[in-house]
């Protein structure tokens, strides 16, 4: 086959294959594929939320976060509205908005999650060392305390003096 | 006081300084309980903040609006799924002795995610577009939520005791459970009802 004969096929192959992109992009999304998205999203943001709950309990302040997530919320609410009343681009365009968002929020509190654990590990050592420091401290001082306080008895009851006492019965 | 008592009143007191020194490692270790009851506040609002002046003699494409508001007392933050939902007279409610949500389909839902011990809050505005009256029975075809239309297709029959066609607005609160991963409904609703006499044939 000559090189002109194929560059021919070449072009109209392409022409084609982009006609067909076209005509899938113009022509809307289906039922199924805004049913996925859905799920998709429902999904995204979930783990999203899960994680941000993990993060909070290992100390983060997560109020970034949960504004983040009222925003992938309220995607998420437009998309399934959308998605009843039969309007599956728009179902498929919130879904996707609310998806990114939950990735975005997942990332976050994943790594929020790892500072605080840091934080708090450092934290619960410091305080560990200072209470273990502190009941040495008081071991040590109440036994000094102790010793101190049974020389000093001993002396005082030493140089007290014995009385007579009188018995004219 | 003798010299045994001295030592045993020494001791005490060292054991409660050792206890207060063990405190603050104690309560980052140990997670105590908060002992309170465990529920979430949900309610609605008239436009004026307080639980008075609610829409009731509703016109045709006429705006309201109310609040809606939750407060979380779950000792966690929480995922909140809010549906609005739209019925006549007979249409069911949620059973509440049961724990059972009505049956009747969802028109707008709001998502919020609320700390423990926080509150959210935002408006519900509303508008009755299309609706019509024939005889003694009314018919409420479309309704706008947040300027989203619904199309409810609700008839309603003249109520004799009260003299009105009458319809509620109710919303469910739902809860996202994360072990069963999906929303479980709370057993908390609230609604206003509206009389649909006034400018609406």
């Amino acid at each position: 086959m000559s090189v002109p004969k194929v560059s021919c096929i070449l072009l109209i192959f392409v022409f084609a294959a982009s006609s067909l992109f076209l005509v899938a992009a113009v022509s809307g999304f289906s039922e199924s594929e805004a049913t996925l998205a859905s799920n998709d999203a429902d999904g995204t943001v979930a783990s999203a939320y899960t994680a941000t709950l993990k993060a909070e309990k290992a100390g983060a302040n997560v109020s970034d976060l949960l504004t983040r997530l009222d925003e992938a919320g309220e995607f998420l609410a437009q998309a399934n509205m959308a998605y009843r009343s039969g309007d599956f681009d728009g179902a498929i365009r919130a879904a996707n908005l609310a998806r990114s968002i939950g990735e975005e929020v997942q990332n976050a509190a994943d790594s929020l999650e790892v500072l605080a654990r840091g934080e708090s590990q450092q934290r619960l050592l410091f305080t560990l060392l200072g209470s273990i420091a502190s009941v040495v401290l008081i071991v040590l001082g109440s036994f000094w305390g102790w010793r101190v306080f049974k020389r000093r008895y001993h002396e005082r009851v030493l140089k007290m003096k014995p009385e007579v006492a009188s018995n004219e019965s | 006081m003798n010299l045994n008592e001295y030592r045993m009143a020494f001791a005490a007191v060292s054991l409660i300084l050792i206890l207060l020194a063990t405190v603050p490692t104690l309560n980052l270790v140990l997670s105590f309980p908060s002992g309170s009851a465990q529920f979430s506040e949900f309610w609605v609002l008239g436009p004026n903040h307080v639980m008075a002046d609610y829409p009731f003699n509703v016109q045709l494409n006429k705006p309201y609006q109310v609040f809606v508001g939750v407060r979380n007392r779950m000792d966690s933050t929480l995922h909140y799924l809010i549906y609005v939902k739209f019925r006549n007279q007979t249409q069911p409610l949620p059973d509440p002795l049961n724990s059972v949500p009505s049956s009747l389909p969802p028109l707008y839902e709001y998502h919020a995610y609320v700390k423990d011990e926080g509150t959210w809050e935002t408006p519900l505005a509303f508008s009755i577009l299309s609706a019509s009256r024939t005889g003694t029975s009314a018919s409420v075809s479309d309704i706008s939520i947040n300027d989203v239309v619904f199309s409810v297709n609700s008839s309603t029959i003249w109520d004799t005791e009260r003299n009105g066609f009458r319809y509620e607005i109710f919303l469910e609160l739902w809860l996202y459970n994360a072990t069963l991963m999906s929303f479980q409904y709370h057993n908390r609703f609230v609604g206003f009802w509206l009389n649909m006499t006034s400018g609406s044939a």
